[in-house]
């Protein structure tokens, strides 16, 4: 099972200070549900777009792309019908279809949402995971919700594992009696799986604690760390760019 | 549990949290706006086990993270919202012992109307637009039941087998 969401690259976003990634990425929430200008929308999208080319890469722009369409094609073929006023597109007999209102309108969502789509999944792509923990840790984000985090992501596959195997032995004992089965047969085939799986995460749990007590987990002498973020030597310029764009671009495209 | 435990809860609400991913992205059924799965039998079975705390905290995260490692990051805000909330109600409505069979089903719709309710309003508010979250009512509604119901035999399930479980809710 693949838990890393970072891929690898060179760009500029990979160099970024991941405090100002934060922060940047929060403004530019807030900056695409602004009153700005629908070209004001389409240029941030370009911008986006290009800032993904650029870095992680045009696989990663079109995988992004594919996870979303079905919800793109849903909101286009549907969305445009909700809104009746305004200039008629598209009529049949007496009946209006289509307004450029409900066309616009949709427009501007459909950019909205991929730009939020990008933006999110841009921070995870061009940063590692432990960090986006530092750097949330940077904006006091507490110690214990880091450390749940990064053991969660180290018991994922672990678990997973043990779900794959415990599905597979379950399927042998059965020998091909799950195939004859329906949806809910099969669905209910599963209580016993996970069960076994649940069993097994679960008698983890102690010795997890125990790990954690030798380690000094909860003593008053905090546990070495051995990886800070001061690699990042830009990161005033960075927070300034950050800030900067979302800014001008909002007072040069301002509705 | 002692309240002095810190290790142990952390340990809890660790491995919790990956058990939630793991239900999320075990089985995936693609719908128009992301993905129909397990997570609700996780966070039902943890709610029914375990105690709100560790609900909200294992369901919010775990929902989270799920949708971070497979490419939905713009949902992961909205599912630690709606899915810690669920965690939490179901737990709070469980909580009371013995459990009357009352108290199950209005666990239940209260997991089914936190889960559609919450997308509804949120992914119509932040991401999408209302036809297109009214759309994912159903699916989510149905989710959610199956998850209760599910939930809930797992949470008898593993009470038979493995007893000491209950001694790490709080």
């Amino acid at each position: 099972m693949t838990v890393n969401t970072y891929l690898s690259n060179t760009g500029w976003l990979y160099r970024f200070d991941p405090r100002a990634k934060i922060f940047f990425l929060v403004l530019l929430l807030g900056w695409v549900f602004l009153p700005v200008t629908l070209a004001g929308l389409g240029c941030m999208l370009l911008l986006i777009l290009f800032t993904a080319l650029s870095n992680p890469g045009p696989r990663f722009v079109l995988s992004t792309f594919t996870s979303i369409l079905p919800m793109i094609i849903f909101m286009v073929l549907f969305a445009p019908f909700n809104v009746r006023s305004g200039t008629a597109l598209i009529t049949i007999h007496s009946f209006v279809l289509l307004t450029e209102e409900g066309a616009l309108q949709v427009l501007r969502l459909a950019i909205r949402f991929i730009s939020i789509t990008y933006l999110a999944t841009l921070l995870f792509a061009t940063t590692p995971m432990p960090e986006i923990l530092l750097a949330l840790q940077w904006y006091r984000l507490p110690y214990k919700a880091s450390l749940i985090i990064t053991l969660a992501f180290t018991y994922i596959p672990f678990i997973a594992d043990g779900f794959a195997q415990i599905e597979e032995s379950h399927r042998l004992r059965e020998a091909g009696a799950h195939l004859e089965r329906k949806r809910i047969g099969k669905i209910r085939s599963l209580i016993p799986t996970l069960t076994s799986s649940l069993v097994l995460a679960l008698r983890s749990i102690p010795t997890l604690a125990l790990s954690l007590e030798l380690r000094g987990y909860g003593r008053a002498n905090k546990r070495t760390r051995y990886h800070d973020l001061s690699s990042y030597r830009r990161t005033f310029t960075d927070f300034l760019i950050s800030g900067m764009i979302p800014v001008i671009s909002f007072l040069v495209f301002k509705a | 549990m002692n309240k002095e435990k810190h290790a142990l809860k952390v340990a809890v609400v660790t491995v919790l949290t990956a058990v939630v991913v793991v239900f999320t992205l075990v089985i995936r059924i693609p719908t128009t706006k992301g993905y129909l799965n397990l997570c609700d039998v996780a966070i039902c079975f943890i709610a029914f086990t375990f105690g709100p705390i560790s609900a909200f905290l294992a369901a919010g995260l775990g929902t989270a993270i799920a949708d971070l490692i497979s490419g939905y990051a713009q949902w992961a805000p909205i599912s630690f919202v709606v899915h810690g909330i669920e965690g939490l109600l179901i737990a709070l409505i469980v909580r009371k012992q013995p459990l009357s069979k009352m108290r199950i089903l209005l666990a239940a719709i209260g997991c089914i109307l936190t889960v559609s309710l919450g997308y509804f309003v949120l992914s119509a508010l932040f991401i999408s637009t209302v036809a297109v979250a009214a759309a994912e009512i159903p699916p989510n509604m149905i989710q959610a039941g199956v998850g209760a119901v599910f939930g809930f035999a797992l949470s008898k399930a593993i009470k038979r087998a493995y007893p000491p479980v209950s001694a790490l809710s709080w």
